[in-house]
């Protein structure tokens, strides 16, 4: 047994994918509790297909695949922004403002980088679209893991608030919560933790670590606070397991974890039906 | 059995008939626990409040009613300072609402919060002391969450999963919740809407143990009309955000006012429907 995590370990791309895996896993849950929670599951696709019109974006200005991250987090942010302005000021769910602005996000994307030249840098769409843990660069993976931690420290520091607010808005304000500015923070932390991601795991892929630990972990957690450490231990630990298991079986690392989640998911609702 | 209701009066008569009631005032020697002077509150340049003024002493229990759309909502949120006024003043035990405000205990419409959240009572609770959720709860605050809910009667409710309580239970978490920072002004907004016959009765009732109490001060809106005859004190009634009565339930539940006030819920009889849905 020893060797199943051991060996792989010997590799310094095993190493570096094990750190990315573990801190994208473990932002994207503690995230997506208050996500789900929101009833905004789609957010985490809607911005990852923002991220991909915003990298679209910095490509068609030049920029290699790295640096177009860059041009890619404010122009997310801006898409959560504005996701946020809609849900606040008009009657639409956010399912309909995500819709909107993913489809509006993603069109931008593929006009983009459809307005590039043969003469242009080439580019990898499918590792773009997919993401690939493995092969994740060192400098790549000092960022990954910077914001992680940065987004973790802060959501952990406004859990108590932003968990009042999402449990019910205007009791949250009676009680001095700053509301809007929470919400409001709550997205474009999203979309910043969505554009690193997606540097690891793909645009097609993140939104399954943002919504199935934590929809896992609401199935059996009776508190908010226990739902929060569940889902961030259910995403480490299928993270980490599958990352393991697609070294052993040669399968796509990011989707062998999101089915390790899945499977996590379909036991607690199980559980969850049982305990009834 | 059928209830007659009288057709609804046009706005002008209704104002003339609450006009010519007699209309008895608080004594001025009193204790004020409320002050709204000359409020008038505009929301992206439509006038909702419009001069208003009137003041609520220690001890009463005041049923502030009015049609749809009257303003009661926006005054209520203008006194707990989620909403700016425009000019006049409000003031909670004598300081402004930016301070007055933690004198305040709000009970809001069922309906409000996210039924779907992993809460249980306790949590609710502690959260109004902290003025934030609870990850983690101290042995001192459950304890005072359970004495809170031991006051009406809900104490096996401590525990017990929000989503799956009765509407009944529900306002009675909440209204644990509003007393357990020690109000001196409870505000109830619809706190029958969505509740069941028996719910509402056991409502009305601990609501009327609050209408005897000489110390809380407390401000009902409801359609209810059974809520406010066993409860009100004094009524204020509004209209297109104008105070139109401000009287004892007896002068405005007399045989004129009766009629405006049947023709009032005659009005809003299919709201109050939707709400009670």
């Amino acid at each position: 047994m020893i060797h199943f995590f051991a060996d792989p370990l010997h590799f310094a791309f095993m190493q570096r994918a094990l750190v990315a895996g573990l801190a994208v896993a473990a932002v994207c849950a503690v995230i997506g509790v208050f996500i789900v929670q929101r009833g905004l599951a789609f957010l985490g696709d809607g911005l990852a297909h923002a991220a991909f019109g915003g990298i679209a974006i910095g490509l068609f200005l030049g920029a290699s695949v790295e640096h177009a991250v860059w041009i890619a987090i404010p122009f997310t942010a801006a898409v959560a922004l504005g996701i946020g302005f809609v849900l606040r000021r008009t009657s639409l769910r956010g399912d309909v403002a995500t819709g909107v602005f993913f489809s509006f996000s993603f069109a931008l994307g593929v006009l983009f980088l459809g307005l590039r030249t043969a003469s242009d840098r080439q580019i990898d769409v499918e590792s773009l679209l997919f993401g690939n843990m493995l092969a994740v660069a060192p400098e790549v993976l000092e960022v990954v893991v910077a914001v992680a931690v940065l987004a973790l420290v802060l959501t952990v520091a406004l859990w108590s608030r932003l968990a009042y607010a999402i449990f019910d808005p205007e009791l949250a304000a009676i009680s001095g919560v700053p509301v809007a500015v929470l919400e409001y923070l709550l997205l474009a932390e999203t979309a910043v933790v969505v554009v690193v991601a997606v540097k690891t795991v793909g645009v097609v892929l993140v939104s399954s670590f943002v919504v199935i630990p934590a929809a896992t972990a609401r199935l059996v957690g009776s508190t908010l606070a226990r739902a929060t450490a569940l889902a961030l231990a259910i995403g480490m630990l299928g993270a980490a397991v599958g990352l393991f298991v697609s070294f052993h079986l040669d399968t796509p690392t990011a989707a062998t974890i999101i089915l390790i989640h899945c499977a996590g998911f379909a036991t607690a609702l199980a559980w969850s039906r049982l305990r009834r | 059995m059928t209830t007659t209701v009288p057709p609804p009066m046009k706005s002008l008569e209704r104002r003339n008939s609450a006009r010519a009631l007699g209309q008895t005032r608080p004594d001025p020697a009193m204790a004020h626990v409320l002050d709204v002077e000359h409020v008038k509150i505009a929301i992206r340049g439509r006038t909702i409040i419009d001069g208003m003024s009137f003041w609520v002493p220690k001890g009463e229990f005041v049923c502030l009613c009015g049609p749809n759309g009257a303003g009661k909502s926006t005054l209520l949120k203008a006194i707990m300072g989620l909403v700016p006024i425009t000019s006049g003043r409000i003031t909670i035990r004598g300081e402004e609402v930016a301070a007055g405000h933690r004198h305040v205990g709000y009970v809001p419409q069922r309906k409000g919060f996210d039924r779907d959240f992993p809460a249980r009572a306790v949590d609710l609770i502690v959260a109004a002391l902290r003025g934030k959720w609870p990850a983690h709860i101290r042995d001192d605050e459950r304890e005072h969450a359970r004495r809170a809910l031991a006051k009406i009667g809900g104490e096996r409710l401590l525990d017990k999963p929000l989503a799956g309580l009765s509407g009944g239970e529900t306002q009675r978490v909440f209204l644990a919740r509003a007393l357990i920072t020690e109000p001196s002004l409870l505000i109830f907004d619809e706190p029958t809407a969505g509740v069941d016959a028996r719910g509402r009765a056991e409502l009305i009732e601990l609501m009327m143990q609050i209408s005897r109490s000489d110390e809380l001060a407390a401000i009902l809106v409801t359609h209810n009309l059974a809520a406010v005859a066993a409860t009100a004190e004094r009524i204020v009634y509004i209209e297109a955000g104008q105070l139109l009565c401000w009287g004892l339930p007896e002068e405005l539940l007399g045989q004129r006012s009766l009629t405006a006030l049947a023709a009032f819920q005659a009005t809003d009889h299919h709201a109050a429907a939707a709400d009670e849905e």
